[in-house]
């Protein structure tokens, strides 16, 4: 590939995606459900979404626990992310501080 | 004095059974904020999460273990665009619960320069650990975060690099910052 | 879990076990970052993919197989981005020079360059510039340039064609030439 097209490629590769991103998605999940009046518990999704196309009733409510469950283990992630975070930017602070003197 | 008091504890929203109660008066931040984290996790919402968490994954397990005394956790981050969009009025209320006997602040880093803040308070129960508070006040950016539960600082701490959870390295220079 | 009886029931069973939140997972950041390279406002593009994974897990029961599933997230984020600028007006076009960019999976090449071509191709029209982020983020040929964004092929390739006569100008005039 000539050498501006490789600078292309370089320029416009892939960008991570904000920590934040997966747990909003669910939240807009979650608020799509109450607008369209379903009872929305973070313990079972309402019977009219099916993940996976051919699911019997029997599996359905299997899935839908499944989507909350993730859905929680997300949030959970990003709580965690944040508090980590947080702590350790003060740890280094103080190290910083500590090394000065 | 005690019509100020009791104003102020009207003002707090209770979140079920938790370390600190978040005011209610946070949520309008959102409105002004440019990046928003805001989670509540109480006890029900963790044990949902702790059952999707599988004991062969070694991050998921850590995890799992780590939760495992919480009885919830909440998080509230606001990043602004511009100094000013938050007052120390709205942060009062919860340094106010955290000035009382059953807390105890570990860490205080004030930076007179940039005006950055960070306090780490651990809340003790029976002798034990019973909850944590992390509240980081900058001049773009407010972060409350509150662990209610017996939590080991020392296992949180390690979480940083697994579970897609990014890995700060605490050795480097800030430049910035001095020990209140 | 319920247990596998049939043959039915035990495909039904394995393809439950692809949650949606492991599709999410494995296409997030291709979907924020084509928002991204389009849009060059990060509150924007992750406004676009959250709305995209949603229009996804109402329509989840279309989606085929695989293939069709990077099709259908790349041809609706291409659209979505279109119309956010449109609703938008000028107002979207955002190309400042101190915008905090979001972390690249993995770094190669010169970063000022690198850079400098973002800018640049931030300020192509609307389409042109879908192409070039698909062409080169996505290594799409024009064919399938073509099938996402609905538009002929002849065209993809003129758009191809011009923006890289143009950016390569536009280079070379600040940067000195690149062979």
């Amino acid at each position: 590939m000539e050498d501006f097209e490789q600078e292309l490629k370089y320029a416009l590769a892939r960008k991570e995606q904000p920590p934040s991103l997966e747990a909003k998605v669910f939240a807009s999940i979650a608020r799509d459900a109450s607008a369209r009046k379903l009872s929305w518990r973070w313990e079972a999704l309402a019977a009219s979404v099916i993940l996976v196309a051919g699911l019997g009733a029997q599996h359905a409510h299997a899935v839908r626990e499944r989507v909350a469950g993730e859905a929680a283990k997300a949030h959970l992630r990003l709580a965690l992310q944040v508090t980590v975070t947080e702590l350790s930017k003060i740890q280094r602070t103080v190290r910083a501080s500590t090394e000065d003197e | 004095m005690i019509k100020f008091a009791f104003i102020t504890w009207i003002a707090l929203a209770p979140l079920g059974a938790q370390g600190i109660k978040l005011p209610s008066n946070l949520d309008r931040l959102a409105a002004k904020a440019t990046d928003v984290v805001d989670v509540t996790m109480d006890a029900n919402l963790l044990q949902l999460a702790a059952r999707f968490l599988s004991d062969k994954d070694t991050d998921e397990a850590q995890v799992k273990k780590l939760i495992g005394g919480l009885r919830g956790i909440y998080v509230r981050s606001f990043e602004f665009e511009k100094p000013g969009e938050y007052q120390d009025s709205d942060v009062e209320p919860v340094r106010a619960q955290l000035h009382t006997p059953a807390w105890s602040r570990i860490v205080g880093v004030r930076s007179q320069k940039s005006g950055d803040n960070s306090e780490v308070y651990l809340k003790t129960e029976n002798g034990k650990i019973g909850g944590l508070a992390i509240l980081v006040t900058q001049p773009k950016q407010l972060t409350i975060v509150s662990i209610d539960g017996t939590i080991d600082p020392d296992q949180l701490h390690e979480l940083g690099g697994h579970f897609g959870i990014p890995k700060v390295d605490t050795r480097k220079e800030t430049g910035h910052g001095k020990d209140e | 879990m319920p247990t596998a009886g049939s043959a039915t029931e035990a495909q039904a069973e394995a393809a439950s076990d692809v949650t949606f939140a492991e599709v999410l997972r494995a296409n997030q950041s291709s979907v924020f970052s084509l928002a991204y390279h389009f849009l060059r406002d990060r509150g924007a593009a992750e406004e676009v993919a959250q709305d995209v994974f949603l229009r996804l897990y109402r329509k989840i029961d279309d989606i085929e197989n695989a293939k069709h599933l990077t099709f259908w997230l790349r041809k609706v984020t291409s659209h979505r981005c279109i119309d956010y600028v449109r609703r938008r007006g000028s107002q979207c076009t955002i190309a400042l020079e101190d915008t905090a960019e979001p972390p690249a999976i993995e770094q190669h090449g010169d970063p000022l360059l690198s850079r400098r071509l973002r800018h640049l191709i931030a300020t192509l029209p609307e389409k042109p510039r879908m192409v070039m982020v698909l062409r080169y983020q996505e290594d799409l040929t024009p064919e399938e340039i073509s099938d996402v964004l609905e538009m002929p092929v002849r065209t993809v390739k003129s758009h191809l064609q011009r923006s890289l006569a143009i950016l390569r100008e536009k280079i070379e005039r600040s940067m000195g030439e690149i062979r």
